[in-house]
């Protein structure tokens, strides 16, 4: 009875490799008309599925790999090339800063060339600590040879006068400041006048006759007949003892009939306050003639 | 020796089959003497014996006298074997005239299974009337049982 059942669990397994043998033969010389054999085709048409789903498995992983380290890639490029940019930025913003600084103290320079004077460069450190006065403060003082009531000058006009001295610093006033005064000129007609500062309070331009012109200087003491026209040239005329002659101030903005015998004249500074960082400090004023000839 | 008595067995089928071709080619279809050298195998030997018979006996059918596929008369043959060994071993083949009726019936059933591979491997078979194949089995069956009781006489002590 065992030796049956072992004969007929051999004999199945010989029919089924037999069978399987056989398939395999004739498949193998049966033209599937795909450009295979049948039983490639079958085995190609029962496991393709299962492929195409392998292959859209591990296409996705490997699509997902990929992105994932592209992102992550992308993630540091980025990183790297905005610590770049910012490098790039600040890099920029200084040489632009340079060349800023460079234009400035070339115009400086260049002032400093063609005026008679022994000046000293300072660099601005404070400005408008309060709102009342106009003042800023330089890095030079009374060590350097500063001293008291020194004209201030930029590259495109005064600034203002020295009116504190410390051992390394000096407070300016600027011409803006309502205590601020200095005597000028119409470089054009050569009338005199006197400049002053406007600004300072609120109601400081209240009596101005332009309401507006609370950044500009104001000319007074011109006669009424003077010949005096807007986008003229203001200069300093050394009447004041403080001022060398001949720098430029400003340019008339506006001209008006005042109270009175004079006119009242709102110039525009030339010395762009809010802008300065460099200034000049005279140290010495010449002699009046001598100054007058080189400015001419 | 089984497998030596087989050998000469398929080799006779050959030659009978050869001899046939030669001699009477209207006729040749309609014997098959390799089918009962098969049967013959699997009712003697079981099921392992008659497969192994048939696939011996498929592959020199086919490779000689049959199509373009070689593999088909060995496949159905196979199962043939199969189930005539496995009701061999059930049942009393072994006498002339219910060997006769299994030799005439897995004629027939060696001609469906045939045509039902050939149908699935894309293979075309000459077609046969249904009176040919009661033919082919008639003759078969007479075949197998001459030879069995050939085989049988020469077996028996004198």
């Amino acid at each position: 009875m065992i030796a049956r059942a072992v004969e007929t669990r051999r004999s199945r397994l010989l029919l089924g490799f037999l069978l399987l043998l056989h398939l395999v033969i004739i498949s193998r010389q049966v033209d599937g008309g795909g450009g295979g054999s049948l039983l490639e085709r079958v085995v190609f048409a029962a496991l393709s599925p299962l492929q195409t789903a392998v292959a859209w498995s591990g296409r996705t992983v490997r699509d997902s790999w990929n992105r994932y380290v592209n992102l992550r890639r992308v993630q540091q490029e980025n990183q790297i090339l905005t610590a770049r940019l910012r490098e790039s930025q600040l890099l920029l913003q200084e040489r632009s800063e340079r060349a800023g600084e460079a234009e400035r103290l070339r115009d400086l320079l260049e002032l400093r060339q063609g005026l008679p004077l022994e000046t000293l460069v300072a660099e601005v450190v404070a400005r408008d600590g309060v709102p009342f006065y106009r003042t800023l403060s330089i890095n030079k003082g009374k060590r350097d040879g500063v001293a008291l009531n020194a004209p201030v000058l930029s590259a495109t006009g005064v600034v203002g006068r020295v009116i504190r001295l410390g051992p390394q610093v000096a407070q300016v006033q600027l011409l803006l400041d309502r205590e601020s005064g200095l005597g000028v000129r119409i470089e054009r007609s050569r009338v005199a006048g006197v400049v002053l500062g406007q600004v300072g309070f609120a109601d400081a331009s209240a009596d101005s006759p332009d309401r507006d012109a609370s950044g500009d200087l104001i000319m007074k003491y011109v006669p009424a007949l003077a010949d005096v026209v807007p986008e003229d040239v203001v200069v300093t005329s050394g009447l004041d003892r403080i001022y060398p002659k001949g720098l430029m101030v400003g340019r008339v903005r506006s001209v008006s009939r005042g109270a009175g015998l004079f006119k009242e004249i709102l110039v525009t500074p030339s010395a762009g306050f809010d802008r300065l960082e460099v200034v000049m400090v005279v140290r010495q004023t010449p002699e009046p003639e001598i100054f007058e000839e080189a400015v001419r | 020796m089984r497998a030596l008595s087989t050998g000469v067995a398929i080799l006779g089928a050959f030659l009978l089959q050869s001899a046939l071709g030669w001699l009477l080619p209207a006729y040749a279809r309609f014997l098959d003497p390799f089918l009962v050298v098969v049967v013959s195998c699997a009712l003697a030997g079981g099921e392992s014996h008659g497969m192994l018979a048939a696939a011996a006996a498929g592959w020199v059918q086919d490779a000689h006298f049959g199509g373009r596929v070689i593999g088909l008369a060995g496949l159905s043959k196979l199962l043939i074997a199969y189930g005539v060994g496995w009701a061999g071993a059930r049942f009393q083949l072994s006498e002339a005239g219910p060997r006769s009726l299994v030799l005439a019936g897995s004629t027939l059933l060696d001609a469906l299974v045939l045509g039902a591979f050939a149908s699935v491997f894309d293979v075309t078979l000459s077609p046969l009337p249904f009176w040919g194949h009661l033919l082919r089995a008639l003759a078969n069956a007479a075949l197998g049982v001459a030879v069995y009781r050939l085989i049988e006489s020469r077996r028996r002590p004198r």
